[in-house]
């Protein structure tokens, strides 16, 4: 059993960079927009798709694709903000409320899209970068590192750092922070709300939609994985604090790490269960994340 | 109630009670017993999510919660039905109590992510216990008379709407936790404990959803963890409350009829594409919340009340204050 402990720390160290790069796209859109969106496995559904009938139509590995299934669904999602928006700029209701419930529908709705368009079967996505993996041994323990697992990290890592430097450094990422603080005092200084609201929604769903690709890549892909991974972002965006980014990785590796050791020691389907047990301890006892410094 | 609504209530519940008395075709006394019970899921799905403002988007675990202990019960430990409906009731209120604790302190984000997340997680591991049969599900005993059921749904779903009539509209409780849902701070200011008052909220709708639960189960006979833990329950009984009305007793009650309906016919007539009904629900929940934010019913008493006060020449609407309204507070 101990033998295989350093393996199941490395996978769970490899799948958390994935939701690392998830649950930042969507700490940004809940950052700007207050919207908690119930369709974000959805947007992570369909990007897998398009990123698997494109490697068979072009026969390019996935990674070359990644940067396409970005553009497509950031226009899509561009494109799609206004209505969100709309939504929860409304008059009437309580716009919060309406906003939970309208994600929820857009995730229903393209769920039973998925259904329809693709069928219940699962596929996976074929990877020239599949076929190897980095063997390491020392003494009685060994790790086998897949390539592709570790390309995705190698993906996440990149991801995070441009995103990073998108914030900071950048007039648009100025803009961004300055209207998640205060979105009155930002528009007042000259920031275009709705436009910068329309970019982040933009990148938050192409990211999702991309990691899905790379998702596709190391498990499988189904028209009903989108629950699952809803489940997934939440857990990681809550346990780190909603809002509070830098808490993203350490929540997005802690999943990791659930998820292998319950791939590796136990039965899998545990995995949902100890995700909601370990959700409902957090919310017990630290109600605003695992380091209190979340809304 | 006015004298109108008393008579409106009479007369409809008498004409269902006589029904099953002028027919025997069990065809048509199914579909109405169905549609009994999801009336009764998007009420109760309502109390928590149109009165107090907490979405429960996890509603079908307590449905399958109470399927199962009534399934378990009654061929596990050979308990017989009118005890077994009850322990439905009961489990699913305990479950609701334990899952509502930490979760209904919160925002209501939190809430509705993490009653998704127990939903999905029941699911699963409904799927591989022993107990609950895994992905075979369970079979009880037929009971095979359709007017029992008939008459067993209707008083549980009525009793169900008084006691939220009585509850939300005439005893306090309805403006407790209408307080909390304009306002929280502002509710505690005056003194009362919105986390408490919420939990109740959340075993009232739960209760009676765990109850249906256990009806269905002695009904269908044949319970496993897609039909009754499956998305499918939560989803419609948030497209029928969504687009008949939150916050109304009645709005859910209509949508739950319409939706039903469509949803009979859409079955009966394209079975084929069956998966093109949740990109309907999805799309009818996405364009209520956009061009009917009330609902049907909120929209309907809106206009209606609009024209009487015209006709009177007031030019305030008496039906403005009406619980659908909440003016345009923001939650910023």
């Amino acid at each position: 059993m101990l033998l295989l402990l350093p393996q199941a720390i490395v996978d769970g160290f490899l799948i958390g960079g994935i939701y690392v790069t998830i649950a930042i796209g969507f700490s940004l859109a809940y950052g700007v927009m207050h919207i908690i969106d119930f369709a974000v496995g959805e947007w992570i559904m369909l990007g897998a798709f398009l990123g698997f009938y494109l490697n068979i139509w072009t026969q390019w590995d996935p990674f070359f694709l990644l940067p396409f299934v970005f553009i497509v669904f950031a226009v899509i999602g561009f494109v799609f903000q206004p209505v969100i928006h709309r939504v929860l700029s409304g008059k009437k209701g309580n716009p919060l409320l309406m906003g939970l419930v309208f994600t929820f529908g857009l995730g229903l709705m393209f769920r039973g899209l998925g259904l329809t368009v693709f069928g219940f079967y699962s596929h996976s996505i074929p990877s020239a970068l599949s076929a190897n993996s980095f063997f390491l041994e020392s003494g009685n323990f060994f790790v086998t590192i897949p390539v592709i697992r570790f390309a995705g990290l190698v993906y996440a890592l990149s991801i995070t750092i441009m995103l990073h430097y998108l914030l900071k450094k950048s007039d648009f990422g100025l803009a961004v922070r300055a209207l998640s603080q205060n979105r009155d005092a930002a528009g007042l200084m000259g920031v275009n709300a709705k436009r910068t609201s329309s970019y982040v929604y933009g990148i938050y769903v192409g990211i999702s939609a991309m990691s899905g690709v790379l998702i596709g890549c190391i498990f499988s892909i189904s028209a009903q994985m989108g629950g699952d991974y809803t489940v997934f972002s939440f857990f990681v965006v809550v346990l780190a604090g909603m809002g509070y980014l830098s808490g993203v990785p350490w929540a997005a590796f802690l999943l990791g790490f659930v998820q292998s050791f319950f791939l590796i020691y136990f039965n899998p389907s545990y995995t949902l269960l100890a995700v909601f047990a370990i959700l409902y301890v957090v919310l017990l006892v630290s109600p605003k994340g695992m380091f209190a410094k979340g809304v | 109630m006015r004298h109108r609504n008393i008579l409106w209530f009479a007369s409809v519940l008498s004409i269902l009670l006589i029904l099953p008395l002028i027919t025997d075709d069990a065809f048509f006394l199914r579909i109405i017993t169905e549609a009994f019970m999801w009336i009764g899921l998007a009420m109760a799905w309502d109390v928590l999510a149109g009165y107090t403002g907490y979405l429960n988007f996890g509603h079908g675990v307590f449905f399958g919660i109470g399927a199962y202990t009534t399934a378990i019960l009654m061929m596990r430990s050979e308990w017989s039905f009118p005890f077994a409906l009850p322990a439905a009731g009961v489990v699913a209120g305990i479950v609701a109590l334990f899952a509502g604790l930490p979760t209904l302190r919160l925002k209501g984000a939190y809430f509705a992510i993490a009653t998704w997340a127990l939903s999905r997680a029941v699911q699963q591991v409904a799927l591989v216990l022993e107990i609950t049969g895994g992905p075979d599900g369970m079979r009880l005993p037929p009971f095979l008379n359709p007017k029992f059921f008939y008459m067993l749904m209707l008083g549980i779903v009525t009793a169900t709407f008084l006691l939220f009539w009585f509850l939300m509209e005439r005893a306090s409780f309805g403006l407790k936790v209408r307080a909390i849902r304009e306002d929280e701070s502002g509710a505690m200011a005056l003194g009362l404990n919105p986390t408490k008052i919420k939990i109740q909220a959340f075993i009232l709708s739960a209760v009676p959803t765990g109850i249906l639960g256990g009806m269905y189960a002695y009904w269908i006979t044949f319970i496993d963890p897609a039909s009754v833990l499956g998305d499918l329950v939560t989803d419609q009984a948030v497209v029928m409350a969504v687009f008949g009305g939150l916050g109304t007793l009645f709005g859910p009650i209509i949508g739950a009829i319409l939706i039903f309906l469509f949803k009979t016919y859409f079955w009966a007539y394209l079975a084929d594409y069956q998966v093109l009904y949740l990109i309907i629900l999805g799309l009818l929940i996405a364009l209520s919340v956009v061009f009917m934010p009330n609902g049907l019913w909120g929209t309907l008493t809106g206009y209606i009340g609009a024209r009487q006060a015209l006709r009177k020449g007031l030019a305030v609407n008496p039906q403005a204050e009406n619980e659908t309204e909440k003016g345009d507070k923001t939650h910023e």
